[in-house]
Protein backbone atom coordinates (compact mmCIF):
# COMPACT_ATOMS: atom_id res chain seq x y z
CA UNK A 1 0.00 0.00 0.00
CA UNK A 2 1.58 3.36 -0.49
CA UNK A 3 1.60 6.00 1.69
CA UNK A 4 -0.04 3.96 4.53
CA UNK A 5 0.36 0.69 6.89
CA UNK A 6 -2.73 -1.44 7.45
CA UNK A 7 -1.82 -3.79 9.90
CA UNK A 8 -4.55 -6.49 11.15
CA UNK A 9 -3.02 -7.11 14.75
CA UNK A 10 -2.36 -4.67 17.35
CA UNK A 11 1.38 -5.89 18.01
CA UNK A 12 1.86 -5.37 14.21
CA UNK A 13 0.55 -1.60 14.30
CA UNK A 14 2.29 -1.10 17.59
CA UNK A 15 5.82 -2.15 15.69
CA UNK A 16 5.02 -0.03 12.94
CA UNK A 17 4.21 3.21 15.11
CA UNK A 18 7.38 2.40 16.76
CA UNK A 19 9.41 2.29 13.84
CA UNK A 20 7.72 5.27 11.39
CA UNK A 21 5.71 8.17 11.79
CA UNK A 22 2.82 7.33 10.74
CA UNK A 23 -0.59 8.95 11.42
CA UNK A 24 -2.64 6.38 13.25
CA UNK A 25 -6.07 6.36 11.46
CA UNK A 26 -9.75 4.91 12.94
CA UNK A 27 -12.15 6.45 11.59
CA UNK A 28 -10.89 9.32 9.85
CA UNK A 29 -13.54 11.86 10.24
CA UNK A 30 -11.47 14.52 11.77
CA UNK A 31 -8.33 13.43 10.30
CA UNK A 32 -9.61 13.81 6.77
CA UNK A 33 -10.86 17.41 7.57
CA UNK A 34 -7.50 18.38 8.52
CA UNK A 35 -6.13 16.99 4.90
CA UNK A 36 -2.29 16.91 6.09
CA UNK A 37 -0.20 17.47 2.96
CA UNK A 38 1.61 13.88 2.29
CA UNK A 39 0.31 11.90 5.02
CA UNK A 40 0.98 8.57 5.34
CA UNK A 41 -1.61 6.98 7.58
CA UNK A 42 -1.40 3.74 10.08
CA UNK A 43 -4.70 1.90 9.24
CA UNK A 44 -6.10 0.89 12.46
CA UNK A 45 -9.95 0.72 11.29
CA UNK A 46 -9.56 -3.01 10.84
CA UNK A 47 -7.75 -4.37 13.68
CA UNK A 48 -10.35 -6.52 15.30
CA UNK A 49 -8.74 -6.59 19.14
CA UNK A 50 -9.26 -2.56 18.90
CA UNK A 51 -13.04 -3.58 18.22
CA UNK A 52 -14.33 -4.83 21.16
CA UNK A 53 -16.66 -3.75 24.29
CA UNK A 54 -15.80 -5.79 26.97
CA UNK A 55 -15.88 -5.96 30.69
CA UNK A 56 -13.95 -7.33 33.44
CA UNK A 57 -14.93 -7.27 37.30
CA UNK A 58 -13.52 -3.18 37.73
CA UNK A 59 -14.23 -1.59 34.43
CA UNK A 60 -15.99 -1.90 31.09
CA UNK A 61 -13.50 -1.65 28.00
CA UNK A 62 -14.30 -0.44 24.98
CA UNK A 63 -11.85 -0.32 21.95
CA UNK A 64 -9.73 2.49 20.17
CA UNK A 65 -11.29 1.57 17.31
CA UNK A 66 -15.04 1.02 18.04
CA UNK A 67 -17.56 3.58 16.48
CA UNK A 68 -20.27 5.41 18.38
CA UNK A 69 -22.80 3.79 16.17
CA UNK A 70 -21.55 0.26 17.26
CA UNK A 71 -21.34 1.48 21.05
CA UNK A 72 -24.37 3.00 20.67
CA UNK A 73 -25.88 -0.10 20.37
CA UNK A 74 -23.85 -2.42 23.01
CA UNK A 75 -25.54 -2.85 26.19
CA UNK A 76 -22.31 -2.49 28.55
CA UNK A 77 -22.05 0.65 27.29
CA UNK A 78 -23.14 3.28 30.37
CA UNK A 79 -26.07 5.54 29.65
CA UNK A 80 -24.39 8.85 30.43
CA UNK A 81 -22.05 8.08 27.50
CA UNK A 82 -24.89 6.56 25.29
CA UNK A 83 -26.41 10.00 25.96
CA UNK A 84 -22.80 12.04 24.85
CA UNK A 85 -22.13 10.17 21.72
CA UNK A 86 -25.88 9.68 20.10
CA UNK A 87 -25.22 13.67 20.32
CA UNK A 88 -22.10 13.95 17.89
CA UNK A 89 -22.54 15.08 14.41
CA UNK A 90 -25.10 12.78 12.49
CA UNK A 91 -25.31 8.65 11.74
CA UNK A 92 -22.67 8.62 8.89
CA UNK A 93 -20.65 10.65 11.15
CA UNK A 94 -21.13 8.56 14.23
CA UNK A 95 -20.79 5.32 11.82
CA UNK A 96 -17.21 6.11 11.25
CA UNK A 97 -16.15 8.17 13.96
CA UNK A 98 -14.11 6.01 17.29
CA UNK A 99 -13.48 6.53 20.96
CA UNK A 100 -9.95 6.57 19.84
CA UNK A 101 -9.88 9.58 17.55
CA UNK A 102 -11.85 11.37 19.81
CA UNK A 103 -9.47 11.33 22.36
CA UNK A 104 -6.30 11.60 20.39
CA UNK A 105 -7.24 14.09 18.35
CA UNK A 106 -7.27 16.24 21.73
CA UNK A 107 -9.91 18.74 20.90
CA UNK A 108 -11.26 20.64 23.61
CA UNK A 109 -14.52 19.94 22.19
CA UNK A 110 -15.23 15.30 22.47
CA UNK A 111 -18.22 14.66 23.64
CA UNK A 112 -17.53 11.07 24.55
CA UNK A 113 -14.31 12.65 26.38
CA UNK A 114 -16.30 14.67 28.43
CA UNK A 115 -18.38 11.36 29.19
CA UNK A 116 -14.97 9.80 30.16
CA UNK A 117 -14.22 12.45 32.53
CA UNK A 118 -17.34 12.40 34.17
CA UNK A 119 -16.59 8.29 34.87
CA UNK A 120 -13.06 8.47 35.74
CA UNK A 121 -12.52 7.29 32.55
CA UNK A 122 -8.79 5.89 32.02
CA UNK A 123 -6.88 5.20 28.72
CA UNK A 124 -4.47 1.99 27.87
CA UNK A 125 -1.30 3.35 25.74
CA UNK A 126 0.31 0.51 24.24
CA UNK A 127 4.25 0.48 22.65
CA UNK A 128 7.00 -1.80 21.73
CA UNK A 129 8.25 -1.42 25.18
CA UNK A 130 5.16 -2.09 27.31
CA UNK A 131 1.75 -0.41 27.97
CA UNK A 132 0.69 2.66 30.45
CA UNK A 133 -2.66 2.95 32.10
CA UNK A 134 -3.65 6.23 33.08
CA UNK A 135 -6.46 8.60 33.79
CA UNK A 136 -7.80 10.81 31.54
CA UNK A 137 -6.94 13.85 33.75
CA UNK A 138 -3.06 12.87 32.99
CA UNK A 139 -3.48 11.94 29.23
CA UNK A 140 -5.24 15.52 28.15
CA UNK A 141 -3.05 18.41 28.83
CA UNK A 142 -5.03 21.35 26.62
CA UNK A 143 -6.67 21.68 23.59
CA UNK A 144 -4.34 20.00 20.87
CA UNK A 145 -1.97 18.29 23.33
CA UNK A 146 -1.95 14.47 24.65
CA UNK A 147 1.00 13.46 26.44
CA UNK A 148 0.83 10.15 24.43
CA UNK A 149 4.15 8.79 23.19
CA UNK A 150 6.06 9.18 19.86
CA UNK A 151 5.57 5.34 19.95
CA UNK A 152 2.19 4.73 21.37
CA UNK A 153 -0.89 3.61 20.02
CA UNK A 154 -4.70 4.08 22.15
CA UNK A 155 -5.70 0.57 22.70
CA UNK A 156 -8.70 1.05 24.43
CA UNK A 157 -10.83 2.90 27.27
CA UNK A 158 -11.72 1.79 30.42
CA UNK A 159 -14.50 3.25 32.38
CA UNK A 160 -14.92 2.07 35.75
CA UNK A 161 -18.54 0.16 36.50
CA UNK A 162 -19.26 1.26 40.05
CA UNK A 163 -19.32 5.25 38.44
CA UNK A 164 -20.58 4.06 35.37
CA UNK A 165 -23.97 2.62 37.71
CA UNK A 166 -24.64 6.23 38.95
CA UNK A 167 -27.34 8.63 38.25
CA UNK A 168 -25.72 11.30 36.21
CA UNK A 169 -26.30 14.55 34.59
CA UNK A 170 -25.73 15.19 31.05
CA UNK A 171 -26.50 18.65 28.82
CA UNK A 172 -25.37 19.40 25.78
CA UNK A 173 -25.77 23.28 24.49
CA UNK A 174 -24.81 23.40 20.10
CA UNK A 175 -25.91 25.45 17.39
CA UNK A 176 -28.29 23.38 16.19
CA UNK A 177 -30.07 19.67 16.58
CA UNK A 178 -27.74 17.78 14.28
CA UNK A 179 -24.19 18.37 13.26
CA UNK A 180 -23.32 20.73 15.90
CA UNK A 181 -20.22 20.93 17.92
CA UNK A 182 -20.30 21.31 21.85
CA UNK A 183 -20.78 24.80 22.57
CA UNK A 184 -20.90 23.92 26.18
CA UNK A 185 -21.74 20.70 27.60
CA UNK A 186 -21.60 19.38 31.37
CA UNK A 187 -21.45 16.38 32.53
CA UNK A 188 -21.63 14.73 36.02
CA UNK A 189 -22.13 11.37 37.89
CA UNK A 190 -22.98 11.52 41.62
CA UNK A 191 -24.53 9.60 44.53
CA UNK A 192 -26.92 10.50 47.01
CA UNK A 193 -27.61 8.26 49.84
CA UNK A 194 -30.24 9.85 52.82
CA UNK A 195 -30.37 13.33 51.34
CA UNK A 196 -26.02 13.51 51.62
CA UNK A 197 -23.93 13.94 48.27
CA UNK A 198 -21.66 10.80 48.49
CA UNK A 199 -19.62 10.83 45.53
CA UNK A 200 -20.28 13.73 42.64
CA UNK A 201 -18.04 14.40 39.75
CA UNK A 202 -18.39 17.59 37.45
CA UNK A 203 -16.80 18.23 33.80
CA UNK A 204 -17.28 20.21 31.23
CA UNK A 205 -16.76 21.40 27.50
CA UNK A 206 -16.65 25.14 27.22
CA UNK A 207 -13.72 26.07 29.46
CA UNK A 208 -11.23 25.60 26.12
CA UNK A 209 -9.47 22.47 27.69
CA UNK A 210 -10.99 19.16 29.42
CA UNK A 211 -10.46 18.94 33.41
CA UNK A 212 -11.90 17.80 36.64
CA UNK A 213 -12.59 20.29 39.49
CA UNK A 214 -11.94 18.29 42.16
CA UNK A 215 -11.56 20.91 45.07
CA UNK A 216 -15.33 21.92 44.29
CA UNK A 217 -16.56 18.69 44.38
CA UNK A 218 -14.82 17.69 47.67
CA UNK A 219 -16.48 21.08 48.76
CA UNK A 220 -19.44 19.03 48.25
CA UNK A 221 -19.32 15.50 49.77
CA UNK A 222 -21.03 15.09 52.73
CA UNK A 223 -23.05 18.19 52.18
CA UNK A 224 -26.39 17.84 51.90
CA UNK A 225 -28.81 18.10 48.89
CA UNK A 226 -31.10 20.69 50.32
CA UNK A 227 -28.46 23.03 51.63
CA UNK A 228 -26.74 22.80 48.66
CA UNK A 229 -29.45 23.31 46.48
CA UNK A 230 -30.28 26.44 48.70
CA UNK A 231 -26.77 27.50 48.38
CA UNK A 232 -26.57 26.87 44.33
CA UNK A 233 -25.55 30.62 43.91
CA UNK A 234 -21.77 30.23 45.55
CA UNK A 235 -21.28 26.93 44.74
CA UNK A 236 -21.95 27.77 41.15
CA UNK A 237 -19.66 30.95 41.69
CA UNK A 238 -16.60 28.86 43.24
CA UNK A 239 -17.00 26.25 40.09
CA UNK A 240 -16.42 29.16 37.89
CA UNK A 241 -14.06 30.92 39.73
CA UNK A 242 -11.51 27.63 39.11
CA UNK A 243 -11.89 28.37 35.19
CA UNK A 244 -9.72 29.86 32.93
CA UNK A 245 -12.11 30.04 29.98
CA UNK A 246 -9.25 29.77 27.41
CA UNK A 247 -10.37 32.04 23.71
CA UNK A 248 -12.51 30.11 21.54
CA UNK A 249 -14.84 30.55 18.85
CA UNK A 250 -17.47 31.19 21.30
CA UNK A 251 -17.34 34.24 23.45
CA UNK A 252 -16.19 34.21 27.26
CA UNK A 253 -19.16 35.61 28.42
CA UNK A 254 -21.40 33.03 27.08
CA UNK A 255 -19.85 30.34 28.17
CA UNK A 256 -19.53 31.57 31.82
CA UNK A 257 -23.56 32.34 31.97
CA UNK A 258 -24.24 28.84 30.37
CA UNK A 259 -21.76 27.12 32.61
CA UNK A 260 -23.18 28.90 35.74
CA UNK A 261 -26.76 27.98 34.42
CA UNK A 262 -25.83 24.17 34.12
CA UNK A 263 -24.06 23.68 37.24
CA UNK A 264 -26.71 25.40 39.08
CA UNK A 265 -29.21 22.65 36.99
CA UNK A 266 -27.00 19.73 38.19
CA UNK A 267 -27.16 20.46 41.83
CA UNK A 268 -31.04 21.12 41.06
CA UNK A 269 -31.08 17.58 39.27
CA UNK A 270 -29.36 15.67 42.47
CA UNK A 271 -31.58 13.34 43.93
CA UNK B 1 3.85 -2.90 -2.61
CA UNK B 2 0.00 -4.26 -3.43
CA UNK B 3 -2.67 -1.80 -4.32
CA UNK B 4 -5.82 -1.29 -2.65
CA UNK B 5 -8.42 -3.88 -3.18
CA UNK B 6 -11.86 -3.66 -2.68
CA UNK B 7 -15.24 -3.97 -4.43
CA UNK B 8 -17.12 -1.11 -6.18
CA UNK B 9 -20.29 -1.58 -7.06
CA UNK B 10 -20.33 -5.09 -7.28
CA UNK B 11 -17.16 -5.33 -8.95
CA UNK B 12 -13.64 -6.34 -7.77
CA UNK B 13 -11.76 -3.38 -8.16
CA UNK B 14 -7.54 -2.39 -7.48
CA UNK B 15 -6.64 1.11 -6.45
CA UNK B 16 -3.13 1.50 -7.25
CA UNK B 17 -2.55 5.30 -5.99
CA UNK B 18 -1.99 6.74 -2.46
CA UNK B 19 -3.24 5.13 0.91
CA UNK B 20 -4.05 8.91 1.99
CA UNK B 21 -5.80 9.82 -1.30
CA UNK B 22 -9.94 10.64 -0.61
CA UNK B 23 -12.37 7.86 -1.24
CA UNK B 24 -14.70 10.89 -2.63
CA UNK B 25 -12.00 12.29 -4.97
CA UNK B 26 -11.14 8.57 -6.50
CA UNK B 27 -14.43 7.63 -6.71
CA UNK B 28 -15.34 10.87 -8.95
CA UNK B 29 -11.85 11.19 -10.95
CA UNK B 30 -10.76 7.52 -11.47
CA UNK B 31 -13.77 5.31 -11.06
CA UNK B 32 -16.23 8.60 -13.09
CA UNK B 33 -19.10 7.62 -9.59
CA UNK B 34 -20.31 11.35 -10.35
CA UNK B 35 -23.16 10.57 -8.44
CA UNK B 36 -20.91 11.20 -5.05
CA UNK B 37 -21.18 15.22 -4.80
CA UNK B 38 -18.51 17.05 -3.40
CA UNK B 39 -20.63 19.73 -0.60
CA UNK B 40 -17.93 20.74 1.75
CA UNK B 41 -15.23 17.81 2.18
CA UNK B 42 -15.64 18.28 6.30
CA UNK B 43 -18.12 15.25 6.90
CA UNK B 44 -20.85 18.37 7.28
CA UNK B 45 -23.50 18.06 4.15
CA UNK B 46 -23.76 14.21 3.35
CA UNK B 47 -23.71 15.04 -0.71
CA UNK B 48 -20.62 12.35 -0.76
CA UNK B 49 -22.20 9.59 0.85
CA UNK B 50 -21.99 5.77 0.36
CA UNK B 51 -22.44 2.63 1.42
CA UNK B 52 -19.33 0.93 2.85
CA UNK B 53 -20.50 -2.45 3.93
CA UNK B 54 -24.36 -1.43 3.84
CA UNK B 55 -23.05 1.43 6.56
CA UNK B 56 -23.82 5.07 5.47
CA UNK B 57 -20.19 6.82 5.47
CA UNK B 58 -19.12 10.47 3.89
CA UNK B 59 -16.23 9.06 1.52
CA UNK B 60 -14.68 12.52 1.63
CA UNK B 61 -13.62 11.76 5.10
CA UNK B 62 -11.94 8.26 4.17
CA UNK B 63 -8.91 7.73 2.88
CA UNK B 64 -8.29 4.50 0.55
CA UNK B 65 -5.98 2.88 3.03
CA UNK B 66 -9.40 2.41 4.86
CA UNK B 67 -11.46 0.87 2.45
CA UNK B 68 -9.03 -2.22 1.37
CA UNK B 69 -11.03 -5.56 1.55
CA UNK B 70 -14.31 -3.68 2.05
CA UNK B 71 -17.33 -2.80 -0.52
CA UNK B 72 -18.51 0.39 -1.61
CA UNK B 73 -21.81 1.22 -3.37
CA UNK B 74 -22.67 4.20 -4.92
CA UNK B 75 -25.54 5.31 -6.47
CA UNK B 76 -24.31 3.96 -9.87
CA UNK B 77 -24.57 0.75 -8.22
CA UNK B 78 -27.77 1.16 -6.42
CA UNK B 79 -30.00 2.07 -9.28
CA UNK B 80 -30.11 -1.13 -10.52
CA UNK B 81 -32.49 -2.44 -7.37
CA UNK B 82 -35.99 -2.62 -7.09
CA UNK B 83 -35.18 -1.01 -3.96
CA UNK B 84 -33.98 2.59 -5.97
CA UNK B 85 -36.83 2.31 -7.81
CA UNK B 86 -39.29 2.54 -4.99
CA UNK B 87 -37.25 5.41 -3.68
CA UNK B 88 -37.16 6.88 -7.09
CA UNK B 89 -40.76 6.80 -7.96
CA UNK B 90 -41.48 8.10 -4.07
CA UNK B 91 -39.15 10.89 -4.26
CA UNK B 92 -40.95 12.02 -8.03
CA UNK B 93 -44.06 11.88 -6.99
CA UNK B 94 -43.62 14.15 -3.78
CA UNK B 95 -41.10 16.36 -5.89
CA UNK B 96 -38.72 15.71 -3.53
CA UNK B 97 -35.72 16.49 -5.78
CA UNK B 98 -35.18 20.10 -6.09
CA UNK B 99 -31.80 21.05 -7.34
CA UNK B 100 -30.98 17.52 -6.99
CA UNK B 101 -27.28 17.64 -5.56
CA UNK B 102 -28.26 16.26 -1.95
CA UNK B 103 -30.26 13.43 -3.53
CA UNK B 104 -27.77 10.56 -4.39
CA UNK B 105 -26.24 11.08 -0.37
CA UNK B 106 -30.18 10.80 0.67
CA UNK B 107 -30.87 7.95 -0.87
CA UNK B 108 -28.23 5.95 0.59
CA UNK B 109 -29.40 7.24 4.00
CA UNK B 110 -32.76 6.02 2.98
CA UNK B 111 -31.13 2.66 1.84
CA UNK B 112 -29.27 2.85 4.81
CA UNK B 113 -32.15 2.99 7.32
CA UNK B 114 -34.69 1.17 5.73
CA UNK B 115 -32.18 -1.76 5.49
CA UNK B 116 -32.12 -1.92 9.75
CA UNK B 117 -36.14 -0.68 9.75
CA UNK B 118 -38.13 -1.03 7.36
CA UNK B 119 -41.19 0.84 8.68
CA UNK B 120 -39.28 3.84 10.42
CA UNK B 121 -41.08 6.70 12.24
CA UNK B 122 -40.90 10.00 10.86
CA UNK B 123 -38.81 10.93 13.41
CA UNK B 124 -36.57 8.17 12.85
CA UNK B 125 -37.10 9.30 8.79
CA UNK B 126 -35.73 12.74 10.46
CA UNK B 127 -32.84 11.18 12.37
CA UNK B 128 -31.59 9.20 9.62
CA UNK B 129 -31.24 12.15 7.21
CA UNK B 130 -29.82 14.58 10.01
CA UNK B 131 -26.20 14.39 8.26
CA UNK B 132 -27.81 15.37 4.94
CA UNK B 133 -27.74 18.99 4.48
CA UNK B 134 -30.70 19.90 1.22
CA UNK B 135 -30.71 23.72 0.56
CA UNK B 136 -33.55 23.78 -1.59
CA UNK B 137 -36.53 21.58 -0.24
CA UNK B 138 -36.97 22.27 3.47
CA UNK B 139 -36.62 18.84 4.14
CA UNK B 140 -40.14 18.02 4.41
CA UNK B 141 -40.65 16.44 0.83
CA UNK B 142 -37.82 14.10 1.51
CA UNK B 143 -38.49 12.93 4.63
CA UNK B 144 -42.68 12.41 3.33
CA UNK B 145 -41.10 10.42 0.29
CA UNK B 146 -38.95 8.16 2.35
CA UNK B 147 -42.03 7.30 4.27
CA UNK B 148 -43.99 6.52 0.95
CA UNK B 149 -41.37 4.65 -0.19
CA UNK B 150 -41.33 2.53 3.05
CA UNK B 151 -45.19 2.07 2.74
CA UNK B 152 -45.28 1.31 -1.13
CA UNK B 153 -41.97 -0.71 -0.92
CA UNK B 154 -43.48 -2.64 1.91
CA UNK B 155 -41.53 -6.04 1.15
CA UNK B 156 -38.43 -4.79 -0.17
CA UNK B 157 -36.85 -4.25 2.89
Amino acid sequence: MVNGYKPTTLQEAVEIKGRTDAIPYAGGTDLMVKNIPDAVYLFLNDIDELKQITQDDEYIHIGAAVTFTQALADDLVPPLMKEAISRIAAPAIRNAGTFGGNLGNASDKADSVLAGFALDARVRLVSVSGERNIPFDDFCVRRGVTNIGDDELIAEILLPKEKCALPYYYKKIGGRSALAISRVAFAGAYEVRDGVIQAISATVIGEGKFTRYREVEATLIGKKVDEVRANADEYAERFIEKMTFIRGRVSTEYRKVVVTNLFKDYLASLE
Amino acid sequence: MNGIRFRLNGKDTCYEGSAADRLLDVLRDEYDMKSVKCGCKEGECGACAVLIDGVLINSCCVAMGAVDSHEILTVEGYRETARFEALSKAFADLSAVQCGFCIPGMILAAEALLSKNAHPTEQEVRTALSGNICRCTGYNAIVNAVMNAAKEGDGLW
